[in-house]
Order: structure tokens, then C-alpha cells, then sequence
């Protein structure tokens, strides 16, 4: 497989996990492109404008890299927290058309505003890494961490209050879980993951301009979790790289390509209500495999 | 525990991710694979909202290479031109070039917009590949790199001789009015030259209109702009919101003169703006009555296949950069034959002799500044005239 | 300041922003999700109209010069293509829709599945007529002038044509929402479902009654907006699409007035947008959008939130 195309797949593997964890206590958010986009802006204004972060020779600094990602997240997560509060008031379909706005805000604000490049965007953004192959190690190690931090969530206190939330707001908020808290959290730690996937994706993408961050990418990314399944985070991280790739590998159709597309993501929920990955699902694949394991250490205790 | 477990799950998918991520590959000195023909890619905007210039420009890589091979390919060998899809963002583009590159191709022809070729050039330089770009107009393309180049001039010769031209039909102009598609690559990169083009006539412009490029209703700028009883409107807008526009315009009673740029050359605006196009004053870059035989040939293949009477200027400047690729690969070929090249070496050579070479093309002469920016040598202003029903009409060339 | 030409402005970009909104809402009240093939739709119907008012396939596609064997006038033209956009609908509805509903899946699904139809639909277009611009002819309206002025202002007559069409569905809907049987099962159904499944009213024939209203509607507001400014290709309705949603959701999701009054609104709140500031126009609507939500998020016209939503 080209490294090129991992890559990409791994990025929509993040926004997946970034459209996830608020929908994991019950929220709706389509705001992830527009801190994606928020996120990329700042790599791409820090890195093509400040010489410290550009870099001398062919490559730009990786610590430059970080340093872009921790701004650019927190930049994400603070608009998230300054306008959490009341949006998170909103429910269901409701909250999901007020992030849309959103995101359409933050597009035209990028679009706008006298330092972000007009339509052209800005371009020329130096390469942290000089193969895709970096570019994939990086993003797997982010992807990984990610991963376990949403694995963490499942047994820690906050994780289950999101899960509490998600069956039964009111119910939650009856056993003394601060619902407005962890509705909070969740979206900031959206806004975040989103806003360092931008960061990145920014370097890898050579240039940024206002129309990552559009009504289509809301939709799509929303497509990766409920394609994969929202329950468990195995499964936005199986559908954002399944639908990422899944165009670039229609391509020998042809003409055809977009409409198998259309077709797929019309099937896939007839088919798989509860996406790719549901709690059955992997307790089969998790017997299989501890079962795989059993047979060769037999001694196991 | 049953989350144990899936922990190991996801770190062993995570794993075998990783093992894939390690089987990417460069061609680095292999040979060319000359199976089938001499590799070229092209990578254009097919679906998505730039799917109409994607078109027009497809149908000018058809003729080119029914030319090229029609008349001896390479050397005796065919041209095989593969064409992908970009699907008009910048992630598509990225990944349409690196399939090409990936093939083997030597070199390529596209991307659509200018922010696609901000985003897929620089793969393409990093690698070694040839592009030649036949749409982009922002500032900028070819100095991304040496394997950069495009046969799309800018409007910085072109505007400022279309507002002469407005002055010599009507000497009088005072108050000219400027509406540009503010989201648009082009259309902000040509208004800044059209309005320095204006300053310098002293026509400072009495309002400046800022559009979306997926705005249909114009009504509420319009009116703005007809408060401020301009005399000369200059439109950097596409064919879909420009057409728009002008129908509007005449509709609500502007009866002054129209300048629009290279990004209503097309033939489609035709059916928008209809009876209303009469009069429109055109910057082109290439134009359909330009009298030499490379635009000759190409108009006479473009009537034959499309039934259209003017090819658009996206048709003729894509045709042309296959046209330059095919000439400088036969010019290759017979210096070096490529049987025996390496692919990395040939693609450094190709450029090389890209952009050494001077073309007799449907635009025109054409060469190349050592970045690889076009040097054109005519630029043209046309005048719409639209036949009595306004369903059709010609680009007449204003001598 | 010409207030009289903004307000003409305003409210004929609106009465298209209303007449998209009405067939989201008519929707969602009976499912409460919304359609996102609603824009696909729109589109389909632009490009039915511009085949039976005589017009011919251009060059690229499969269907290449195709043109059917007679040219009907507009108002000919313009029911059937609403007829025709509401079989693209129910057809929507039966792929996308209905199986989800036998299921009883998470309404969320409809989200993704009706975008799925709405991508085959755009791209089907593209395949068989091409992604050229279509345009109905200036002459299609006979001897009607291009603008006519009032007080002042200058009108240009498909706008008008457009707010007066607009207006008398809105009007023929309401009188038919309230007035009919199936009208009144309709907002049965739109109130509670399971109440009027007990009431006798076939609640599944009443979604495919909505869908198949919503689509005509669409199919007529494309026709009209294509007579108005030309038909751009198969991406020509998404981006009313999102508009459709600000307008939806500002006059109240589900109520048939507010779909229109909220249409109407966005339309003024644009058209006040001072023209040096024109770039920050989307932002504008949205800006709106989002304050509603925060203030008041059931809307101008809805009713108070269920609270199953």
C-alpha cells in the first residue's frame, strides 16, 4: 500500500475518533472540521511565517512540529470551551446544525480575515518529514496514543459518566454526574484532537486555505462513525480509514466511482445499523483471538 | 477482561498498519516502462465543483493525444496518457499525483485549481516529476520548483490590454465598478491586476464587489454598484457566476460597457448569460480565430469530435500541455533514446528539454522562463456577439 | 438608500431559501430527521424542467444530444418536472428511508444514508448529461419584459414570478395541511406517529406523501431557479442545501410557515449585508442561525422541543 494513502487514512482515522468522543455521552457535534481547519491554520501560519519554525535546510524542525500541534489544539480547544456551555445546551439534530454554523463561521472568519491567505490559503508549508513513511510513523504513534487514551476512558470514571450521559441524560444527571462537565470535556477533547490533526495534516498537505474546513467535512467525518460504529473507539478508527481509502480504491471503476461511493455509504447503515464494530462483534473476535492465544501457551494459567 | 483483549486487538491492527506503511516504494532508477506506449499522467478535476473546467480540459488532452499518436507518437511509439480523477480538493489531487508518479509516468498534466497545485506540486518536485500545468493562474506555481511549469499565463499582460481596448471603444470612461469571487484562486489573482491595470488609466475604481464563486444572485451587489452610475464593469469571475452576473446586470438596466477575464473564455457562458452576453469585452488568452496552423489543426479536431463551433481557452491550454509534453519527449527521445533511460533520469532530462524548447501551439508561439513560467507571445481581446436567438455567439477578435 | 430595492432583493433570494427549506421541514416533521438528498432532488428537477421545455444534452455524457421529441411551455414544463423530482424522492425514500424505518435504527442513520442517495443521484447526473451548465431560455417567459420598476426599485420578473410561486404553494399547502384528510393525517402523524397509527392513519403512506410533496416542491423551485439563473451543473442545489438548513432551523423545524418566513428572513438579513462587507455574508446568516439556536431553539415559528429529540 502507498504510504501516501495510509497517511491520509490515519488522518480521517483521528477526525473520526475527534467526531467520536462527543457522540460517546450522546452529542452530535459536526464541528470537527472547523477546528481541523482552526488547528491547520496555525501550523500553517507559525511554520510559513516564523523562521524558528521553518527550519534551514530541507526539513523544518520536528520539535517546531509539536510545538504547532500543542498551539494549534489549544487554540481549538478554547474556541470549544468559550462556546461550549450554551451550544451544549442543544440536543440531537439541533446541537449537530449549531456546529454546522459554526463550522461555516470559522470558514468565512478564515476566509476573511487579512492574515489567513484569502482563497489561495497559504501554501509553501515546509516538510517535517522528508518521506510520506515519516509522516505515517508520526501519525501512528498520535493515532496510538489517541486510541489509548479513549480506551482509557472506558474504565475511568469519566468515561463511564460520557456512557451514563449517552443512555439517559437525565437519569445521569439524577446520580449526581455533572452532565454540563463532562458534555464539556468530551467536545474540548474533540476540538483538541481535531485541532492537532489539522496541525499536522497541514504539513502534509503542503498548504492550507479555507475550504478544509466545509459543510461536506462535517458530513463525511460523521460518515467514518457511523459507518464504523459509534460504541467503542475501534470503530470511527476502522471507518475513518475504510472510507478514506475506499475512493482512491474505486478508482480502476472510473466514471462509476462516486456512485459506488454513494452506494456504500447508503448500504453500509442498512446493513450494519450499529456499524462495523459493535460490542458483539468484538467480543467474538476478542474470544478468537484469546482462544488463539490459549492454544499456544497451553500452561496459561 | 474482555477490554484487555481488544486493547491487544486494536495494537495488533495498529501493527499491521505499520507493516503496510513500510511496503511504499520508489521507482528510483528503474526503467521506463514502455509497454503500451511512453507514459504520461493527468491529473484533473473530473467530479466535484470544479468538475466543468475538469471537463473542458479532458476533451483537450483527447485531441492532443489523437494528434500526438495520429501522427507517429514518440518516435513510432504511442503517447499512453493515463487521466485520474482529483475530485476538485486538494486530498484527491495529492493522491491522484502520487498514483501517477507511482505508475511510473513521466511526466504530468494538471492539477485543476491553483490551491489543488499549491497542495500536489510540491510531491511531484520532491520526486523529480515533470508537471506542466494547464490552468493555474496564481502567482507562485512555477516557483514551487524546478519540475514546475504551466502554459496558463497570467492576466498581467492580458487585463491591462482589455481596459485599453474598453478606453479606445469608448474614450469617455470615468467610473468603472470591479466584482471579484473573493473564495476563488483566480478570479482574487486576476482582479489585483485588473484594478492596478485600472489605476494606471486613472479609472481608480469607484466600488470593488466581492462574490462567492457559488453564488447564483448577484441582485443585492449589483444594485450597490449601479448606485455609484458606473460606466465600465470589470468582471475576474468564472463562467457559471460570471454569465450569472452579466444576465443580471443587463436585466436590472446596466447598459455600459462589460470587461471580463480569462475565466469567462469559454463558450459556456453562452447558454447563461444568453442574449446578454452581446457586447462582452474578453480578455483571452487564447483565442478560437487566432489564424495559424497549430490552431487550425486543433479547431478542425475540436469541430469534428465535440460539435461545438469555439473550443473554450481550459480546452486549447490543456491540449497545449500535452502538445509540449509530446514535442519535448520526441525531441528526447532522439537525442537519448528512452529505452535505455532510467526513469528518474529521463524525468530530470524531460524537464530540461520542456522548458529549452520553443512551441508552435493553438495558443500561439510559447516558451518557457527557466522557472517554468509560459512565455506567450500574443495575448488577444475578443468581442461576444451572440447570434439573433442568443443561444450561440463567437469570440470576434478585436484587432 | 434604496430600502425599497434591498427589500426586493432580500425577499425573492429568500423565497427560493423558503421554498428549499419547506420540503426539509415537510420531512422532518413526519420523521424528524432531515434529508440530505433534499438538494440532489432540487437539482434533478432543475434538469427535467430544462428537458421538457425542449432543451438539449449537450456534448459530454452518456445521453449526449439527447432531446426529447416535444418542447412544453414553462408552466407546462414546470408541474411535471415536480412531478418527476417527487418520484426521485419517493424513490429516496424507499432506498434510504423506509428500510432504516422497518429496522427502527437510529434516525441518525438517515443522516448517512440519504447523503449516500444524494451523492449517486449528483453523480448520475454527471454521467449521463455532463457537468456543463444548462441554462432555460430568457424567451421562455414570452413576452414578459426582464425587469419591470416598482417605486423606484428595479424587479427583475423571474424573481417576482419566483416570490409569487412561492408564496401561492405556501399558500395551497397550508389550505391543504389544514383542510384535506390526508392534510390532516399528515399533521397527525407530524404530532405523535403512534397515536395516529391508532387513530387508522396509515402513517407509512403519509411519509411517502410528505417526501413526495417535498420533492415536487423541490422539483419546482429548481425549475424556477434554473429559469432564473441558469442550471450550474450537477452540484447546482447542494449549496442551498446548506442555506436550506440556517432557514430551517430559523423559522422552526417541521412548521410549514416558518420554513418560508425563515426563508425570507435569511433572504433580508443578506440583502442588508452592506455591499463592502459582502464577503462576511455567509457568516452573517449563520451568525443568525446560531443565535436563534442559543435563544430560542425552537425556532421562530416551531413548536416547543420534544424532548425525545
Amino acid at each position: 500500500m502507498d504510504a501516501a494513502l495510509l497517511e491520509q487514512m490515519l488522518l480521517g482515522a483521528l477526525l473520526a475518533l475527534s467526531v467520536y468522543l462527543p457522540l460517546r455521552c450522546g452529542q452530535l457535534s459536526l464541528a470537527t472540521p472547523g477546528f481541523y481547519a482552526v488547528g491547520g491554520y496555525v501550523a500553517a501560519l507559525l511554520s510559513t511565517g516564523v523562521p524558528a519554525f521553518a527550519g534551514t535546510g530541507a526539513t523544518s524542525p520536528l520539535p517546531a512540529l509539536l510545538v504547532e500541534m500543542a498551539l494549534g489544539g489549544s487554540l481549538a480547544g478554547l474556541i470549544a470551551l468559550a462556546i461550549g456551555r450554551p451550544v451544549l445546551r442543544l440536543r440531537g439534530i439541533y446541537l449537530a446544525i449549531a456546529t454546522i454554523a459554526l463550522v461555516e463561521i470559522l470558514r468565512v472568519l478564515n476566509l476573511n480575515l487579512p492574515f489567513t491567505g484569502g482563497a489561495m490559503g497559504i501554501f509553501g508549508i515546509p516538510q517535517p518529514f522528508a518521506h510520506p513513511e515519516g509522516y505515517v510513523l508520526f501519525t501512528l504513534v498520535l493515532l496510538a496514543v489517541a486510541c489509548w487514551l479513549c480506551q482509557r476512558l472506558e474504565v475511568l470514571r469519566l468515561g463511564r459518566a460520557m456512557l451514563a450521559i449517552r443512555d439517559d441524560e437525565l437519569a445521569a444527571a439524577s446520580v449526581g454526574i455533572d452532565t454540563p462537565r463532562t458534555k464539556l470535556i468530551a467536545f474540548v477533547a474533540s476540538a483538541v484532537l481535531a485541532g492537532v490533526t489539522g496541525a499536522l495534516a497541514a504539513h502534509f498537505l503542503n498548504a492550507w486555505n479555507a475550504r478544509v474546513g466545509s459543510f461536506d467535512a462535517s458530513i463525511t467525518t460523521l460518515a467514518f462513525v457511523v459507518f464504523g460504529g459509534s460504541r467503542f473507539w475501534l470503530g470511527p478508527v476502522l471507518g475513518g480509514l475504510a472510507l478514506t481509502a475506499l475512493p482512491e480504491l474505486l478508482r480502476p471503476v472510473g466514471d462509476l466511482r462516486l456512485i459506488l461511493f454513494g452506494g456504500v455509504i447508503l448500504l453500509g447503515p442498512l446493513f450494519f445499523p450499529q456499524g462495523l464494530v459493535t460490542a458483539e462483534r468484538l467480543r467474538w473476535l476478542g474470544a478468537l483471538l484469546g482462544r488463539g492465544r490459549g492454544r499456544r501457551k497451553p500452561l496459561a494459567p | 477482561m474482555i477490554f484487555g483483549r481488544l486493547q491487544r486487538v486494536g495494537t495488533g491492527l495498529l501493527t499491521l498498519t505499520l507493516l503496510l506503511a513500510g511496503c511504499g516504494s520508489d521507482a528510483g532508477n528503474q526503467p521506463i516502462d514502455l509497454s503500451g506506449g511512453v507514459p504520461v499522467g493527468a491529473v484533473l478535476a473530473l467530479t466535484g465543483n470544479a468538475n466543468v473546467y475538469g471537463q473542458d480540459q479532458k476533451t483537450g488532452l483527447e485531441l492532443a493525444l489523437k494528434q500526438r499518436n495520429g501522427s507517429g507518437g514518440i518516435n513510432g511509439r504511442p503517447l499512453k496518457l493515463a487521466l485520474e480523477d482529483s475530485g476538485s480538493d486538494e486530498p484527491g489531487a495529492n493522491a491522484a499525483f502520487t498514483l501517477q508518479i507511482n505508475r511510473g509516468v513521466l511526466a504530468l498534466v494538471g492539477p485543476t485549481l491553483s490551491q489543488q497545485a499549491f497542495s500536489a506540486d510540491p510531491i511531484a518536485q520532491r520526486r523529480g516529476v515533470p508537471v506542466v500545468a494547464p490552468s493555474n493562474t496564481a502567482t507562485g506555481i512555477p516557483e514551487i520548483g524546478f519540475f514546475i511549469s504551466r502554459v496558463s499565463a497570467q492576466s498581467s499582460v492580458i487585463a491591462p490590454l482589455a481596459i485599453d481596448r474598453a478606453l479606445k471603444l469608448q474614450p469617455g470612461l470615468k467610473r468603472a465598478a470591479v466584482f471579484y469571487a473573493q473564495d476563488d484562486a483566480y478570479s482574487t489573482a486576476e482582479t489585483t491586476i485588473f484594478q492596478k491595470a485600472l489605476k494606471e488609466k486613472g479609472l481608480d475604481p469607484v466600488t470593488v464587489q466581492r462574490t462567492q464563486l457559488n453564488d447564483q444572485d448577484f441582485q443585492n451587489q449589483i444594485s450597490a454598484a449601479l448606485r455609484e452610475k458606473p460606466d465600465l464593469i470589470v468582471l475576474s469571475l468564472q463562467a457559471v457566476d460570471g454569465g450569472n452576473l452579466i444576465r443580471q446586470l443587463r436585466e436590472l438596466g446596466y447598459k455600459g460597457l462589460i470587461v471580463a477575464g480569462n475565466g469567462m473564455n469559454t463558450p459556456n457562458i453562452y447558454p447563461i448569460c444568453q442574449k446578454y452576453c452581446d457586447g462582452l469585452l474578453i480578455a483571452q488568452a487564447y483565442s478560437p480565430e487566432l489564424d495559424t496552423p497549430a490552431n487550425g489543426a486543433f479547431l478542425k479536431a475540436f469541430k469534428a469530435t465535440s460539435g461545438g463551433a469555439t473550443p473554450p481557452q481550459l480546452t486549447a491550454q490543456a491540449y497545449t500541455a500535452l502538445q509540449v509534453i509530446g514535442e519535448a519527449l520526441e525531441r528526447l527521445d532522439r537525442r537519448q533514446p528512452l529505452s535505455a533511460a532510467t526513469l528518474t533520469a529521463a524525468r530530470k532530462e524531460l524537464m530540461a528539454e520542456i522548458l529549452s524548447g520553443t512551441y508552435q501551439t493553438p495558443l500561439g508561439e510559447i516558451r518557457f522562463t527557466p522557472t517554468g513560467e509560459v512565455i506567450q507571445s500574443q495575448f488577444f481581446v475578443a468581442q461576444v456577439r451572440m447570434d439573433p436567438g442568443g443561444r450561440s455567439g463567437r469570440f470576434a477578435l478585436l484587432q | 438608500m434604496d430600502l425599497l430595492q434591498i427589500l426586493v432583493n432580500g425577499l425573492s433570494v429568500g423565497a427560493v431559501y423558503g421554498l428549499f427549506a419547506l420540503g426539509y421541514t415537510l420531512v422532518f416533521s413526519v420523521l424528524g430527521v432531515i434529508n440530505f438528498a433534499h438538494g440532489a432532488v432540487f437539482t434533478v428537477g432543475a434538469y427535467f424542467t430544462y428537458l421538457l421545455i425542449g432543451g438539449a444534452v449537450g456534448a459530454n455524457g452518456l445521453l449526449a444530444g439527447l432531446a426529447l421529441p416535444f418542447a412544453l411551455p414553462i408552466w407546462g414544463a414546470l408541474p411535471l418536472a415536480g412531478l418527476g423530482a417527487a418520484l426521485v424522492a419517493l424513490l429516496v425514500e424507499r432506498v434510504a428511508f423506509r428500510p432504516l424505518r422497518r429496522r427502527r435504527a437510529d434516525p441518525l442513520l438517515a443522516l448517512i444514508t440519504s447523503l449516500g442517495a444524494g451523492v449517486i443521484l449528483v453523480n448520475l447526473i454527471q454521467l449521463l448529461v455532463g457537468a456543463e451548465s444548462y441554462a432555460i431560455p430568457t424567451g421562455a417567459l414570452g413576452g414578459l419584459p426582464a425587469s419591470f420598476p416598482l417605486l423606484g426599485a428595479r424587479v427583475r420578473t423571474v424573481q417576482a414570478l419566483l416570490l409569487g410561486i412561492a408564496l401561492l404553494l405556501v399558500a395551497m399547502l397550508t389550505l391543504w395541511l389544514e383542510g384535506s384528510r390526508n392534510g390532516k393525517g399528515l399533521q397527525a402523524v407530524a404530532e405523535d406517529a403512534e397515536t395516529a397509527q391508532l387513530l387508522g392513519i396509515d402513517s407509512t403512506a403519509m411519509v411517502r406523501l410528505a417526501f413526495g410533496l417535498s420533492g415536487f416542491l423541490a422539483g419546482v423551485a429548481g425549475g424556477l431557479v434554473g429559469l432564473s439563473v441558469s442550471i450550474a451543473g450537477p452540484y447546482f442545489g447542494i449549496g442551498y442545501g446548506l442555506k436550506g438548513l440556517a432557514v430551517l432551523v430559523l423559522g422552526g423545524l417541521g412548521s410549514v410557515p416558518g420554513a418560508v418566513l425563515g426563508g425570507l428572513i435569511v433572504g433580508l438579513a443578506e440583502a442588508f449585508v452592506p455591499a463592502d462587507w459582502s464577503g462576511w455574508k455567509d457568516a452573517v446568516s449563520y451568525g443568525f442561525l446560531f443565535l436563534v439556536l442559543l435563544l430560542r431553539p425552537r425556532g421562530l415559528l416551531g413548536r416547543p422541543l420534544p424532548t425525545k429529540v
